[in-house]
């Protein structure tokens, strides 16, 4: 991260072709270790680096639109929205005292820049944390592929005997992923079938899982399958930990599954009936067969699911441990008042 | 390390007496191992010599550190340190809040909430002139201007100890009704100082678990409680779960609050929580806010809990058995926070969810190791 700042100045034509945020993000998130709501404040502070607003109303406006371009043009917005959100909160409420507002974008602009920074230590801060709950001989029960995760039961394994059961996590099929990485890694782990939580979950003594956001109720949004995984552990007594840096929280209030924003009218949709003629029967008076493609049962199906916070025991974050109750006491701090 | 050296070697010999007196358990419950530990931190920085504020915190630190490897199941003891600690850093910031400027940024915005929220707070100290680190000329100065308040905001750790039963008690008419009939168990003298307070002003029923393996303090417990004029009843712990219909509201004590909510309390205490939860009955817990530990993972390691002797359980004498099984007898139990309806403490009744809340505004989060 270059800590130079250099702001353009306002009269050249260069100036006015429009700043597109959305490939500046996707540029972002080329980095591995970034994720998507850091690439989302990175991307909002080049956007501020490439403004030629001169009042505070205007930047704010520069900066929700941008906002409301990546989240039109990203594939799963969620996320995104809680950092682009925070940035938003945190410029408007930034308390300033120079009069000159070139200084200030420049201070915003840095400001970003270092929180990006400091923010990819969170992963380190969290494992440090979980660790303390990981007993040694632990069977730990994952799902999909989250850096968090990888990062703590790396952590784990050099302190302590571990064995970890991976869920496949179709169709993204990441799971398998966080497997060869664990195996390359010398911790015992073995990927099991979607279908095949219940089967496992008495051998297991905790579920740990990452985050994609953790809404204002405390309950939690990940890729798909997690509810189900929570509501098996619930139902077998064991534990559920979620693990979120503090930059994933975000103020929404799902009240069903289908409340999300990532919910769209294809997801669960039956497909269109066919038409009398299509249906024909050919000249063997066999009727033609449906047939149908794993990309059509991706399409059709979601992403992300939501986890109510009674079946989460415990948050994981850089602010501390929390009990799903508690995240709401820091956006509302954020947000709220 | 030489900021330990600096301080006096008395009050070094303090800090060792306490921890002796820990290991060998001669300091019995946990509101007098808090008293203690807040008197001998007192000795501690009044003798300590510091030029600046890492100093006196690591100081402080260490002191506490041997007095909890002394007796690690004695949570009050850390409580109390870190209490002082926080108190310390709070006096601190007070004191040299005019030379310092909050910086702000994204990271303190998500932990501490709005900006002009950071500023409030009223001066609690009469420091006039500034504080200022390093002082070469006199590097006692700093010390000297700091020490005063520090001895104040110990003084009022102590003032609170002192007087947690009466201030557990103080609303003790509020949450028993009359004709009630309570169900408590063993020997707290918090729990005991709040049924006398209620019975100046209501007339109701106790029913009084014994805990034989604690050596029967149910039985002292009944006894004080019926010279006060309540009328008791003493039981048998079996019977905790068949008397259960008949029990208004469950009053137990508590040994630690942990950061989740959860409690290990005595023996007997999880068998009435979830006997209670089975007939919707009200648990309510009457404890002192220095039981509050800022631990989160305790409940996982089954040594948390202390184990007492095991031939109260099953004799010597007994011959045969003795060789052929395998006897224990934890002293204490750890009960869910679902079980738990709510903590009266001396500063307010809180639901076992707002826990975490009281510990965030008590400690700091550097302090959770000492």
């Amino acid at each position: 991260m270059d800590s130079v700042v250099t702001l353009r100045p306002p009269d050249k034509a260069s100036a006015l072709a429009r700043f597109d945020i959305y490939p500046a993000y996707l540029r972002r998130l080329d980095d591995e270790q970034i994720s998507t709501p850091l690439a989302a404040i990175l991307a909002l502070t080049e956007l501020i680096e490439n403004s030629n607003a001169d009042t505070m109303f205007e930047l704010v406006k520069a900066l929700n639109d941008g906002a409301e371009e990546l989240k039109r043009r990203a594939s799963n917005p969620i996320s995104l929205n809680a950092g682009c959100e925070l940035f938003t909160a945190f410029v408007t409420l930034f308390p300033h005292d120079s009069a000159n507002f070139a200084d200030l974008k420049r201070e915003l602009v840095r400001q970003g820049q270092k929180y990006a920074v400091e923010a990819l230590t969170y992963r380190r801060k969290i494992a440090e944390l979980a660790v303390g709950f990981i007993k040694d001989g632990s069977v730990i029960l994952t799902h999909s592929y989250s850096r968090v995760v990888m990062q703590t039961l790396l952590l784990a394994h050099e302190r302590k005997r571990i064995s970890v059961f991976v869920t496949e996590a179709r169709p993204r099929g990441l799971g398998i992923k966080t497997a060869e990485a664990l195996t390359a890694a010398g911790i015992p782990s073995t990927v099991i079938l979607d279908s095949a939580v219940a089967y496992v979950m008495e051998k297991v003594d905790f579920v740990l899982v990452g985050s994609e956001a953790v809404v204002e109720s405390g309950g939690l949004i990940n890729a798909v399958g997690s509810n189900q995984m929570a509501i098996i552990a619930r139902a077998a007594n064991k534990p559920f930990y979620a693990l979120a840096e503090s930059y994933k929280f975000h103020r929404l209030f799902p009240l069903s599954q289908y409340d999300l924003p990532s919910h769209h009218s294809k997801i669960l949709s039956f497909p269109r009936p066919e038409t009398a003629t299509s249906l024909a029967k050919d000249e063997h008076g066999k009727k033609p067969s449906v047939r149908i493609t794993q990309e059509q049962i991706s399409e059709n199906n979601p992403d992300v699911d939501y986890t109510r916070p009674d079946l989460i025991s415990l948050v994981f974050s850089d602010v501390g441990s929390l009990t799903p109750e508690g995240v709401s006491q820091y956006l509302v701090g954020m947000f709220a008042g | 390390m030489a900021p330990e050296l600096r301080g006096s070697a008395s009050s070094h010999r303090a800090v060792e007496t306490l921890a002796a007196k820990l290991r060998r358990r001669q300091v019995v419950g946990s509101r007098a191992a808090a008293l203690e530990t807040v008197l001998v931190l007192r000795q501690v920085v009044s003798k300590a010599r510091f030029s600046n504020l890492e100093q006196l915190v690591s100081i402080i630190r260490s002191a506490g550190r041997t007095l909890v490897e002394a007796q690690p199941k004695e949570h009050s003891v850390g409580n109390t340190v870190r209490k002082v600690l926080h108190h310390v850093r709070e006096e601190y910031h007070t004191a040299t809040r005019e030379t310092t400027k909050p910086s702000f940024s994204i990271a303190k915005f998500v932990s501490q909430g709005q900006p002009r929220k950071q500023a409030t707070g009223a001066a609690r100290t009469e420091i006039k002139g500034i504080l200022k680190d390093y002082d070469t000329s006199d590097p006692d100065a700093f010390a000297k201007m700091l020490k005063p308040v520090l001895m104040e905001a110990i003084q009022y750790v102590l003032d609170e100890l002192e007087t947690v039963y009466d201030n557990v008690a103080k609303n003790a008419k509020d949450h028993i009704h009359s004709d009630e009939i309570i169900l408590t168990l063993g020997k707290s003298r918090t729990v005991e100082e709040f049924l006398i307070t209620a019975a100046h002003n209501r007339n109701y029923t106790v029913i009084v678990a014994e805990t034989a393996l604690r050596k029967y303090e149910g039985r002292e417990m009944a006894k004080s409680l019926s010279s006060a004029g309540i009328s008791t009843f003493l039981v048998p712990d079996s019977s905790i779960f068949a008397l259960m219909s008949r029990v208004n509201k469950v009053i137990l004590g508590a040994h630690a609050i942990l950061a989740n909510g959860g409690m290990f309390a005595i023996t007997g205490s999880q068998i009435a929580a979830t006997a209670a939860r089975a007939h919707s009955t009200p648990v309510v817990v009457c404890v002192g806010q220095f039981k509050i530990t800022p631990l989160w993972n305790l409940y996982h390691e089954y040594g948390a809990l202390d184990f007492g002797n095991p031939s109260d359980v099953l004799r010597f004498d007994e011959g045969n058995l003795v060789d052929k099984v395998d006897v224990v007898n934890p002293y204490y139990d750890y009960v869910r926070p679902e079980l738990i309806d709510a903590f009266i403490t001396n500063d307010g009744d809180h639901p076992p969810s707002s826990i975490y809340r009281l510990l965030k505004e008590t400690y700091d989060d550097e302090d959770t190791e000492l």
